[in-house]
């Protein structure tokens, strides 16, 4: 009788307590997001905008202080995760010839640098002295060799059939033929996964732009929206807008990309997980 | 394989030292392919760590290092707010990786129990969504949010609830009491919800006839919970806390975009301490100095992560982490 009743309200408080959470995750961005419509200064509890308008989104993408570093994230997010691409699925794929003379000590130069590093310091005076840093090819390049992701593209290299590779070889491929005709069309999957891990760091980079850049026509979109909170840089305020307004559109304007694209992709981001810690 | 090239070694050398070159020739298509890897590496990764030298120089990047032995370690021990961010690092790190993973398996066992699977699809897209927000972009919102103003929405709540008066708000992120507080409730709010993908995909491989031949026995919903979920994921717990364990020395960017002047004697960590020191001193940067505490900062590091690695290989059947 007792476990009966227990099965019946269980559901019911589990069910609860998930949207309490949810609504944890969401206040704060719904928040923003209300903030970034509200054209009169913003009250802490109101959870609906008192006087909407578009002109926070306007200003953010009118105002050249503004929409330049917009296209700075854009440009980098692209050139950075194809230069990504090219080098991880390279590495995985030389990773995997397991009979190439001097295999071993590619994959432990570079499984080294996983345990040690040179460290913030040495890493800013190598790039200051090839005068890498105040330019646009310092992150877009710096972070491109990640070598954990370039083991997760091997682990999945490593399941393709050794059998494919052979036909390839006899048939006359070369290793980049091989390479585009049999490596890069089965592993989609692997690409997509990791491509979207690095486009997702490109665009959400900060740490290596705080250290590189200090030329700030070259500030992408997270130091603009960074400066612009931290109160260092406000924006330029036009009629009829808030500070506050235009700091909210910003953020949004920043995460909108992904949340748009989020839903379809969420199957792609779950599996790169768990190509890479689950991995039998 | 070692034995095989040895027996061939033995009629003629000069006929291997062939076998090796023609072997070379073969994958010379390979040794292209990785050679924009190596560069990279050697640029962005070994480079630096000939760097490390002027950890034992006084060098400002203006005169030539000038070797001064251990003088900068000497320096570091000597210095109060080196300590103070040493140990801050090992604290905040730790506990918030505690914190984090203890509710991402309470949320992911409680989550588990979804009968709904759309519900629970719904639930699962909007926890994981934080993750790939910037940290740039969470303390932009939570600084708006626990800002300490008629703007800020929490500190408007508790005034409405009578908790603080309005001429009184609690600035969570520039007050060294609430500081840590703030920082592992927006840690547990971005990170949690990634955390489950891990521990539900151990889950979804539980054998559904445990949960049947517990329910022929008698077992309740907690009873399941409570000696085949929790288990289940035991092993997983494991590999999450040592994965992250390694890791814990290289706390920077989630402390410094949430850090301010006012709170450093609680929040500043090793990398930010190096940053300050380095870029935000006012004076001639010291970077011999710096780099010595960058040293300490990545030997630890080291050691942390090949116990880890021991670690792992002792409990998860051989396998390493790195």
């Amino acid at each position: 009788m007792k476990s009966k009743k227990k099965i019946q309200v269980f559901p019911i408080v589990n069910g609860l307590i998930f949207i309490i959470i949810s609504l944890i995750i969401i206040v704060p961005l719904w928040k923003v997001l209300v903030d970034s419509f509200d054209l009169k200064t913003a009250y802490g509890m109101k959870l609906w905008p008192e006087e909407f308008g578009f002109t926070g989104y306007v200003t953010v993408l009118t105002n050249q202080t503004l929409y330049q570093p917009l296209i700075i994230s854009f440009i980098t997010t692209i050139c950075g995760t194809i230069v990504a691409l090219i080098l991880s699925t390279f590495g995985a794929y030389v990773l995997i010839q397991y009979d190439m003379p001097g295999r071993n000590f590619f994959a432990n130069m570079l499984l080294f640098t996983m345990i040690f590093n040179g460290g913030m310091i040495p890493t800013y005076l190598v790039l200051k002295s090839l005068h890498l840093t105040n330019t646009l090819w310092v992150v877009i390049l710096f972070p491109a060799l990640n070598v954990y992701n370039l083991v997760l593209m091997r682990n999945f290299f490593e399941g393709i059939p050794a059998s494919l590779f052979e036909s390839a070889t006899l048939d006359g491929c070369s290793p980049m033929q091989t390479f585009i005709k049999i490596v890069l069309p089965m592993s989609k999957a692997a690409l997509a996964s990791i491509g979207l891990m690095f486009a997702v760091a490109y665009w959400n980079d900060y740490t290596h732009y705080k250290l590189y850049i200090t030329n700030s026509d070259l500030y992408n979109f997270q130091m603009k929206l960074r400066g612009m909170i931290m109160g260092s840089d406000s924006p330029a305020v036009t009629a009829g807008v808030t500070e506050n307004t235009i700091k909210n559109a910003a953020i949004i304007v920043v995460i909108l990309p992904f949340m748009i694209l989020y839903p379809f992709l969420q199957k792609y981001f779950v599996k790169g997980v768990n190509i890479g810690a689950v991995k039998e | 394989m070692k034995n095989n090239k040895k027996q061939s070694a033995a009629p003629s050398a000069n006929n291997s030292r062939k076998h090796l070159a023609a072997k070379i020739y073969k994958y010379r298509g390979f040794y292209l392919m990785f050679l924009p890897v190596f560069v990279f590496a050697v640029i962005f990764f070994y480079l630096p760590m000939i760097g490390i030298r002027y950890a034992f120089t006084d060098y400002n990047g203006i005169k030539d290092p000038t070797f001064t032995g251990l003088a900068n370690f000497e320096k570091m021990f000597s210095m109060p707010n080196f300590w103070s961010a040493f140990f801050n690092t090992l604290q905040i790190s730790i506990i918030r990786l505690f914190l984090t993973v203890a509710v991402a398996v309470i949320v992911s066992i409680f989550l588990n129990e979804i009968a709904n699977i759309h519900f629970k699809k719904v639930v699962q897209t909007i926890i994981y969504l934080p993750h790939f927000m910037s940290w740039v972009v969470t303390a932009s919102v939570f600084s708006l949010i626990l800002a300490p103003t008629s703007q800020g929405l929490v500190n408007s709540f508790l005034v409405q609830l009578g908790v603080v008066s309005a001429d009184n708000m609690i600035y969570f992120l520039g007050d060294n009491k609430w500081w840590r507080f703030a920082f592992y409730l927006i840690g547990i709010w971005k990170e949690t919800g990634w955390q489950t993908v891990i521990f539900m995909a151990t889950l979804s491989g539980i054998n559904t006839e445990l949960y049947e031949a517990a329910s022929i026995d008698g077992a309740g919903r907690w009873g399941k919970m409570r000696y085949i979920t929790f288990p289940a994921l035991a092993n997983t717990i494991l590999t999450v806390l040592i994965l992250n364990l390694a890791k814990v020395m290289n706390l920077f960017e989630s402390a410094f975009v949430l850090q301010n002047d006012a709170v450093l004697g609680t929040a500043n960590v090793l990398e930010t301490y190096i940053y300050y020191q380095t870029f935000n001193s006012g004076a001639i940067p010291n970077y011999g100095y710096t780099t010595a505490v960058g040293l300490f900062k990545s030997a630890i590091g080291c050691v942390l992560v090949l116990f880890c690695n021991w670690l792992s290989k002792k409990v998860r059947e051989g396998r390493g982490i790195v």
